[in-house]
């Protein structure tokens, strides 16, 4: 790469010559390359947005938010979907959240490289790229068959699998950006170790675990596979979590695969909540993230 | 005897008996004897011997890796945070060998507190930031906490510039106020040790200066251990100074006699700026 100068007259104005422009075709290639796959992502970021709303807003109505599913034609709406999503969602997180911090923290702090954390370290890995099916079905194994029948509970355990793994990362990863230095201060104060932990350290990264914690439900909230075997879905209106229940990716999924205009109305229009609602959690994650770097 | 002993044991010698001279007629808060110091395999410290008088200060001086910053961690047994990190010989303060298992280290720390180079102010309010190490000794009640943490603030000179906003947030105070932070946070919990890490090399002249006249006062009621780069800062605010060079205390005298006679001359060099 470097060439000895032999002359520095005659060889330097001739070599940054041809150097220089080859640098600056190959800059203005690879900036025009960057620009290209951005202008495609957006696009089609951009049309999915679009279409989602073209077609999801005409059927943005009251009903949607006050009826439960119905026959096609009967005048139905997707609230029992809603309030089951945001059910099961909420419940995953509740089981979710706190096991995957305690793990994310007996990784940063506790086992460090031991072979237990490496191990625990690896599992959750393995989960976190787990096919969501599979996750569905090992919940179906181990939760709706022994009882019998499919319940909301179980879907929500399904769910808490999938966002657990996401939460144990980012909590481990967070508590390692917080200093040595922060540690070791409120060590030399006389603090116990689990004190500077819960105190010193979780606070000083609760802005990256918080943002953690949202990408799970941003996740989890889309999530159809892991449900399909075992909350089932249910047309009824029903807070019951021990009974199948309805949610909005599996109400999509049964809408939009029928033969009915108004279920594939509602379809679209249930797509636009869900999608809504995830642009929201992320919009809020990265605001969030702002205002705690400043 | 070996080749390592053979240098050290003259300054070693020297040390043991300059030590209890050196700052006239105080008695000694912390005294290291014999102590070396292994990060795994390598020797970091030989045998030092070395006396730290009662409410003074005692500057530690040396080049970079020579063992200052060492020695300070082993007086709240800092070191013990990580495994493969030991040492060996006695360390004395208040008559108990502090390098002995069995210690309560978080009481310890609490009469050992330490101030590090790079503030580390906690992510929480000023308030709190004081109010934190107050709460892990003592139980008490929310007035008097509040007079604490005024106090301490005022130790350090820092409460007419906060007293205002003593909720916000301690990280956006500027690195100087931080430093002072953190050392009022150490003085609120009441040790009778302040290790002090090279505390201004991460700050401004003004407030380093600052915090050289705080040492002046602080001296009054706590015996302080200072780990510093700056000749400057160790001949304007210790009252003894030691030298150490490659893990060994070469020299310890009071900061006069170091500054200006000092009997080795490998100190003689390293003050006079020929190498570190």
């Amino acid at each position: 790469m470097t060439r000895p100068i032999v002359s520095q007259t005659a060889d330097r104005p001739q070599r940054s010559g041809v150097l220089a422009l080859r640098r600056k075709m190959i800059d203005k290639l690879a900036t025009g390359m960057s620009w290209l796959a951005m202008l495609i992502v957006v696009f089609v970021l951009g049309s999915i947005l679009w279409t989602l709303l073209k077609n999801g807003l005409p059927g943005l109505t009251l009903a949607l938010f006050t009826h439960s599913m119905g026959a096609p034609g009967a005048g139905g709406g997707l609230a029992n979907a809603i309030v089951g999503s945001l059910l099961q969602t909420g419940l995953s997180i509740l089981l979710g959240a706190p096991a995957g911090l305690l793990t994310g923290i007996f990784l940063a702090e506790y086992g460090a490289n031991t072979k237990l954390a490496r191990t625990v370290r690896f599992v959750s890995d393995m989960l976190l790229s787990a096919p969501s099916i599979l996750i569905g079905l090992f919940i179906y194994m181990v939760l709706v068959e022994p009882f019998g029948h499919f319940s909301g509970f179980s879907g929500a355990a399904a769910l808490s699998l999938m966002a657990m793994p996401i939460i144990v990362r980012t909590t481990e990863d967070m508590l390692r950006l917080v200093p040595v230095s922060m540690r070791e201060a409120g060590i030399a104060l006389g603090a116990a170790k689990w004190r500077v932990i819960l105190f010193i350290c979780v606070r000083a990264a609760r802005g990256g675990i918080m943002t953690g914690v949202l990408l799970a439900i941003a996740r989890v909230a889309g999530e159809t596979a892991p449900l399909l075997f075992t909350s089932l879905g249910n047309s009824e209106w029903s807070l019951d979590m021990r009974r199948p229940m309805a949610s909005l990716p599996v109400a999509i999924y049964q809408y939009a695969g029928s033969a009915y205009q108004d279920w594939m109305q509602q379809a679209w229009t249930g797509a636009l909540l869900v999608t809504v609602g995830v642009l929201i959690i992320n919009i809020v994650v990265r605001v969030g993230i702002r205002g705690g770097r400043t | 005897m070996n080749e390592n002993t053979m240098q050290a044991m003259p300054s070693a010698d020297v040390a043991a008996e300059a030590s209890a001279s050196a700052v006239s007629g105080r008695p000694i808060a912390i005294q290291v004897n014999n102590l070396d110091f292994y990060y795994g395999k390598t020797h970091a410290l030989h045998n030092i011997t070395l006396g730290f008088p009662e409410r003074s200060v005692t500057g530690m001086i040396g080049p970079s890796g020579c063992g200052k910053s060492t020695l300070l961690r082993v007086l709240n047994r800092m070191y013990d945070l990580y495994p493969g990190q030991r040492a060996t010989g006695e360390v004395l303060f208040s008559g108990q060998n502090i390098l002995g298992s069995g210690l309560d280290l978080n009481a310890l720390r609490s009469r050992v507190g330490m101030v590090f180079q790079k503030p580390t102010p906690f992510p929480m309010s000023i308030y709190d930031n004081i109010a934190f190490g107050i709460r892990l000794h003592e139980r008490v009640s929310r007035s008097e906490m509040d007079g604490r943490v005024e106090d301490a603030l005022r130790r350090v000179a820092l409460w007419p510039e906060v007293k205002d906003r003593l909720q916000a947030s301690a990280t956006a105070l500027s690195g100087g106020q931080q430093q002072r932070l953190c050392i009022a946070r150490t003085i609120a919990v009441r040790p009778e040790v302040i290790l002090l890490d090279e505390p201004t090399s991460a700050l401004d002249p003004v407030s380093t200066a600052r915090i050289e006249e705080l040492l002046d006062e602080l001296k009054t009621e706590f015996t302080i251990a200072i780990v510093t780069h700056n000749m400057q800062q160790a001949a304007r605010c210790a009252d003894q100074v030691a030298f150490f060079y490659l893990g060994e205390l070469v020299e310890v005298d009071s900061t006069a006699r170091m500054f200006t006679a000092p009997r080795e001359s490998r100190t003689q060099d390293y003050i006079t700026g020929r190498f570190g």
